[in-house]
């Protein structure tokens, strides 16, 4: 028969515990608002960039004389693949997803013959990549504040275009996941080398009717635009993913709270009955005891 | 009047219908009315003043971005804008585009021309 204290201790420690998994709860709620706000008043900015490079580039008609920054080299063997992980743990499969994702992705690369290398964001991917042997050409951690994340960004920015001009990569893309809605997240690629050119052919209508001017002409502009897109972008996978990770992290605390209830009540019926069952074999031990006299 | 539109890579900092807006574009300042071509142009640090009637009514200080000027939409994408009165030497010579140029005074103009210099008379 069960103890009765020890039944009582673990209901005791299954309640704190759901009162912790309960707040991480309501923070992750909170701090997912503020990240969706975030990732919203980005877009703006983000967007209107992306217009201004694709009516750069659908003005010059003929591709080749794009630099390879956007069009990217011919026979690339090296790929980059940028993965946004979090910081923290307990937020459900949001970072064991995005492995598995990689995983894929790195073996299909290496199927085509491309070396992979690996850049990680986030304090889980760091760890987790260090076990296995590819090769991490940088890891970035504590993304723990706005101006931290686009501090962030702007490294990872840097450290592309560096390793893009001295040939040590032909290719890069990120791995983040993207924010759906507060139940769903799910595992992204961009392609930043070679630019992916979703937002070009979306827009092209629109592009076509303005013809605009452009000061300086139009290589030196691109030459600007070109890293603040990447930084737009990196920024722009940065805040989806702690986007999603709040939410991950919401979702799964929510889990572990019901659980913790569930178990409370299986545990205090257990306990009652313990309870009873005692009660029971005093009453029938005083019974015979008095029988006897 | 015009819609000027400032936004920064974090948010929208402010969006309203102006009568003129001047700008330190990249080869020369420029003035944003209603009509313009269609303009797409680089900034230079430097600063940029909402006018109405031949008045200067604000001036901020830029630390160099984008514009694109469409029919009635000026939409600016600045990396940071102060208030010109917020701006001394020192955030001058920290803002992003002056630590790309590698503090070239000579292509940017030091804090004084900038702030002295402003681009309407």
């Amino acid at each position: 028969m069960p103890n009765l204290k020890e039944l009582k201790n673990r209901i005791s420690s299954v309640k704190s515990t759901r009162k912790i998994t309960s707040a991480m709860k309501m923070v992750a709620a909170s701090k997912l608002r503020r990240a969706q706000e975030l990732a919203e008043s980005s877009r703006v900015y983000a967007d209107s960039l992306s217009f201004i490079l694709s009516s750069l580039a659908g003005n010059t008609k003929n591709s080749s004389d794009l630099p390879e920054i956007l069009t990217g080299r011919e026979n690339s063997k090296i790929s980059l693949l940028i993965i946004n992980s979090s910081d923290r743990g307990l937020c459900g499969g949001f970072n064991s997803n995005l492995f598995r994702n990689a995983k894929k992705w790195i073996s299909d690369q290496q199927g085509q013959g491309k070396s992979v290398k690996i850049m990680t964001v986030g304090k889980k991917a760091s760890s987790f990549y260090k076990k296995t042997d590819l090769d991490i050409v940088a890891s970035f951690e504590d993304l723990n504040s706005n101006d931290r994340q686009l501090q962030v960004s702007e490294e990872i920015k840097n450290k592309i275009l560096e390793l893009f001009e001295s040939n040590e990569i032909d290719e890069v893309s990120i791995l983040f996941n993207r924010f759906v809605s507060a139940i769903s997240q799910e595992p992204t690629y961009q392609s930043l080398i070679p630019l992916s050119n979703e937002e070009t052919i979306e827009d092209e209508s629109e592009v076509n009717n303005a013809v605009f001017e452009f000061e300086p002409d139009k290589n030196e502009l691109l030459e600007y635009l070109v890293p603040r897109n990447f930084l737009t972008q990196i920024y722009r996978s940065v805040l989806e993913s702690s986007a999603s990770e709040h939410a991950a992290r919401m979702t799964s605390m929510d889990n572990a709270t019901r659980n913790a209830g569930d178990m409370i009540d299986r545990l205090t019926l257990t306990y009652n009955r313990t309870r009873q069952a005692f009660i029971t074999k005093e009453l029938i031990e005083i019974i015979s005891g008095a029988e006897a006299v | 009047m015009i819609n000027l539109k400032v936004v920064s890579p974090q948010k929208v900092i402010f969006e309203k219908e102006v009568e003129m807006a001047v700008l330190p574009g990249a080869e020369g300042d420029f003035a944003a009315m209603p009509n313009h071509s269609p303009f797409i142009s680089s900034l230079r640090p430097g600063q940029m003043a909402i006018m109405s009637s031949n008045k200067v009514d604000e001036s901020f200080f830029v630390s160099g971005g984008l514009v694109m000027l469409k029919e009635k939409v000026c939409e600016v994408l600045v990396d940071q804008i102060e208030p010109l009165s917020d701006v001394n030497n020192s955030n001058y010579q920290q803002s992003k585009t002056y630590q790309e140029l590698e503090g070239n005074e000579t292509a940017l103009g030091t804090f004084e021309q900038v702030v002295n210099n402003p681009p309407y008379k």
